[in-house]
């Protein structure tokens, strides 16, 4: 038997394993590989949402809140106007009730004394969106 | 900080609670699709030439990241005290009342995100090819969320959210337009796109029928 035969049936079988070990290990790298990506993205999808949280929370908390200013400014600005509103619509009766004869003066202090529990109705009305401006 | 300060910002912010997390929620999704977009358009023009695999599965990773941001963004609106919305209201377009064409906006960017995206796992079902031209217009999708999150986002007319948006978007808008253009991304592309044509029309016919078919 010739001992150079022996080996070369061997050769092919230990380079195929040798070649498989070899792709099984590039597999496993590139497995691994992907795990790290994977976790790393996760991490920064976790990371950007807790600081656009925080981002969102610190400004809403320090006030600074774009919608919830603009919805104060909004709410300050019309009950400003409706105020303004009604102390004119009150102040013309009252003109009026002050340049009237002596005989309607009853009802004169009538509409002046209304015109005083509205005045201090809209006061108190306003007094509460006064207290949420202070506060924002 | 002392525990009263605390507790302060926590009763101040504590009814919108919901409505800070799905903001928080949009953000992170914009900048996570933005980021999948750059990376799909880097690999789909060929920029990259190393590191292929590495891209696809970071692509993948924030794509899901992305839907998965999108729907929390989503759900967790259903807990707002202002809006209030049914699950129809976030999940249908047109039904909204509140900014019904950018809610819309948001809603078919959403879908369109999930069905071209997701659809990477069918795609020997479609077929590699058609899939790859329905994927493209999941840039469309992502247009549209932008425009979403700049007409409706609350912090749209910030500073911060703008200059955020630029950075995460301008790439990805840069990227885009190249390819929509149809320039070619480098020469070594070009090259490597014209190579086939020659070889193929210079080789002679196979005589294995079956060989060229695995082209």
């Amino acid at each position: 038997m010739n001992p150079n035969d022996e080996p070369a049936p061997d050769r092919p079988a230990t380079d195929r394993l040798d070649a498989r070990k070899l792709a099984a290990s590039r597999r496993e790298a590139m497995r691994r590989r992907a795990r790290r990506i994977r976790r790393s993205v996760a991490g920064l999808a976790v990371a950007l949402f807790t600081a656009a949280f925080l981002a969102v929370y610190v400004q809403l908390a320090s006030g600074h809140d774009p919608a919830l200013t603009a919805a104060k400014r909004r709410t300050s600005a019309t009950s400003l106007k409706a105020s303004a509103e009604q102390t004119s619509t009150e102040a013309a009766p009252a003109e009026e009730s002050s340049t009237s004869s002596s005989g309607e003066s009853s009802s004169g202090e009538s509409s002046s004394s209304s015109t005083g529990a509205e005045s201090s109705s809209t006061e108190t009305s306003e007094s509460p969106s006064a207290v949420t401006t202070s506060q924002s | 900080m002392t525990s009263t300060q605390v507790s302060l910002l926590a009763t101040a912010t504590g009814p919108h609670l919901f409505w800070i997390v799905s903001r928080a929620a949009g953000i992170a999704a914009l900048i996570l699709a933005s980021v999948s977009v750059c990376f799909g358009l880097l690999m789909g023009g060929r920029l990259v030439k190393r590191r292929g695999p590495e891209m696809r599965i970071a692509h993948e990773a924030l794509s899901l990241a992305t839907l998965a941001a999108i729907v929390i963004h989503g759900l967790t609106l259903l807990g707002d005290a202002f809006l209030h919305p049914t699950l129809a209201d976030i999940s249908v377009p047109f039904l909204s009342g509140y900014k019904t064409l950018w809610t819309s906006m948001g809603i078919i960017a959403f879908w369109g995100l999930a069905l071209l995206g997701l659809s990477y796992y069918a795609r020997t079902k479609i077929g590699a090819q058609r899939w790859r031209k329905l994927h493209r217009f999941t840039a469309l999708a992502w247009v549209l969320g932008l425009a979403h999150s700049l007409g409706e986002g609350t912090d749209a007319g910030q500073a911060w959210f703008l200059a955020m948006c630029a950075i995460v978007a301008l790439p990805a808008l840069t990227l885009l337009t190249a390819r929509m253009l149809g320039r070619p991304s480098s020469p070594a592309t070009s090259v490597r796109k014209a190579r086939p044509r020659a070889q193929l029309s210079l080789r002679p016919a196979p005589a294995d029928s079956n060989a060229h078919h695995r082209h």
